[in-house]
């Protein structure tokens, strides 16, 4: 029950609001969001894993399984490959912040995508059952995982721009998530302070665009997730293709 | 059941206050019973196309419980989302009224619907043609969304005036619930029965993918 509470307070932007960000740090502990995430993630899996189960072939169940366990898989491991560089990239442009402090940003950003993900799962529940066509639920399942991918890392530099040491942090409510910081800067130094924040923003943009790239490729490495019908299940496919051939060729068989 | 067109009669004016005045499951069951009251009443002569001698009148009866079924599930599917979104965007503390306004346009809608039985009557009993009865139909749906999200504009006023976030998630919603409603509804054909066809509840070549079904029909226009 607490757990839920914490999900509450990370939904309402508690977690990484300005009240609670006031003594520079995290103090949300990560690891009830972690199991909360995980189960979440699970939750999604089933929903996805209505494909194969409505499909009805062989080893269908197995393939659902296989699901529910990778989409936490895929969300964690894909913490685990970025969460040095994240760290890194955070101490170069100045930030003060701990280790465990970064550590539980992202999961707390990850916990925001998570609970999108399983937010639309019944969505995607609802279309896997009535959908036999393989390219238009890849399509839609990449859509969604982009959709609440860009909002958990969006929740994610809200809280890094109020947490550099630039200007104040100012008590803009978590909601305003796209919009920049407003800051009110120091009389003495109102130009410098402004260029921070931008180099510091695009080092942090850049960071998404490489946690994305790295999400993209951990999936293709745990591929199958929904399990082709052309294909016969398997924990793990070869290694061939690519992600974004796949996304192309896809896109590229809806219409046949 | 006269609280019930009370009820009805105050969403379609826009009568908030008296909703607000009420518990959140007194006034959810109200609507409920409204959506269900009045899509019932235009899927019962929507289905009533193919006549009600004999057999058909099943397919009257299947057609009434699926109207609101289309609806009530629709929204269902939409709403965890909605909640998460309008969460994330810090709109948390408004969601049970966002939740009355959003139930109050389904309930709107039917209403709307309800409104417009009398000319589908008409028209079955006027014309013969199966693709022109389910155009027609189509068109009645379509007014009805219309009249609906101008009542669901207008119910958003308070919510607007108090944050201009609000646009966005009315906007959202509006995507989702159209791109969940339309693969319901083709799921659930056929609701105007086919007079030539045996009666179902299901079609059974109507399992499949509106959208999926869209594009193979442009591509098939288009590669020609």
């Amino acid at each position: 029950m607490i757990w839920l509470r914490y999900l509450d307070r990370v939904l309402r932007g508690e977690a990484t609001g300005a009240a609670a960000l006031r003594n520079g740090d995290i103090e949300q502990p990560a690891g009830g969001l972690t199991v909360l995430g995980a189960i979440l993630g699970a939750i999604y899996g089933l929903c996805m894993g209505c494909y194969t189960l409505f499909q009805g072939r062989h080893a269908s169940l197995l393939q659902a399984f296989a699901t529910v366990i990778k989409v936490p898989a895929l969300v964690f491991l894909t913490l685990a490959v970025t969460f040095p560089s994240l760290y890194v990239f955070n101490a170069l442009v100045g930030s003060r912040l701990s280790l465990l402090s970064v550590l539980r940003l992202l999961v707390i950003s990850l916990t925001v995508m998570l609970t999108v993900l399983a937010s639309l799962g019944p969505i995607i529940a609802f279309f896997s059952a009535s959908t036999s066509s393989y390219p238009f639920m890849l399509l839609l399942n990449i859509a969604i995982f982009a959709v609440s991918g860009s909002l958990g890392l969006r929740s994610m530099l809200t809280a890094l721009h109020r947490l550099t040491p630039a200007p104040a942090a100012s008590p803009l409510p978590a909601a305003k998530l796209a919009e920049p910081v407003a800051h009110a800067a120091g009389p003495l130094e109102p130009q410098v302070g402004r260029q921070v924040s931008r180099e510091v923003r695009t080092v942090f943009r850049v960071w998404v665009v490489v946690f994305g790239l790295v999400g993209a490729q951990m999936a293709w490495v745990l591929r199958p997730f929904l399990g082709s019908p052309d294909r016969a299940f398997s924990w793990f496919r070869p290694r061939e293709s690519s992600f974004f051939e796949a996304v192309f060729y896809a896109l590229h068989h809806l219409w046949r | 059941m006269k609280s019930l067109l009370l009820c009805a009669d105050g969403i379609i004016h826009g009568d908030v206050r008296q909703d607000q005045s009420e518990p959140l499951w007194r006034s959810s069951l109200q609507r409920l019973g409204i959506v269900i009251l009045f899509g019932g009443c235009y899927g019962a002569t929507m289905g009533a196309f193919g006549g009600v001698g004999g057999e058909r009148w099943l397919q009257v009866l299947y057609a009434a419980l699926k109207a609101p079924f289309l609806l009530l599930v629709t929204f269902a599917l939409s709403l965890p989302s909605s909640f998460i979104f309008n969460a994330l965007y810090g709109l948390r503390a408004d969601y049970a009224q966002v939740f009355r306004t959003l139930l109050s346009g389904q309930a709107g809608l039917t209403v709307l619907l309800a409104s417009l039985a009398p000319l589908t009557l008409l028209w079955n009993i006027s014309t013969g043609g199966h693709q022109a009865a389910v155009l027609f139909n189509a068109l009645m749906f379509g007014i009805a969304t219309v009249g609906g999200q101008v009542l669901l504009r207008r119910s958003y006023r308070a919510l607007l005036a108090r944050d201009a976030r609000h646009a966005l998630m009315l906007r959202l919603w509006g995507v989702v619930y159209m791109f969940v409603g339309i693969q319901m509804a083709w799921l659930l054909r056929p609701f105007v029965g086919d007079p030539d066809k045996p009666v179902a509840f299901f079609r059974a070549d109507a399992w499949g993918n509106a959208y999926v079904a869209l594009f193979q029909l442009l591509a098939h226009v288009f590669t020609r």
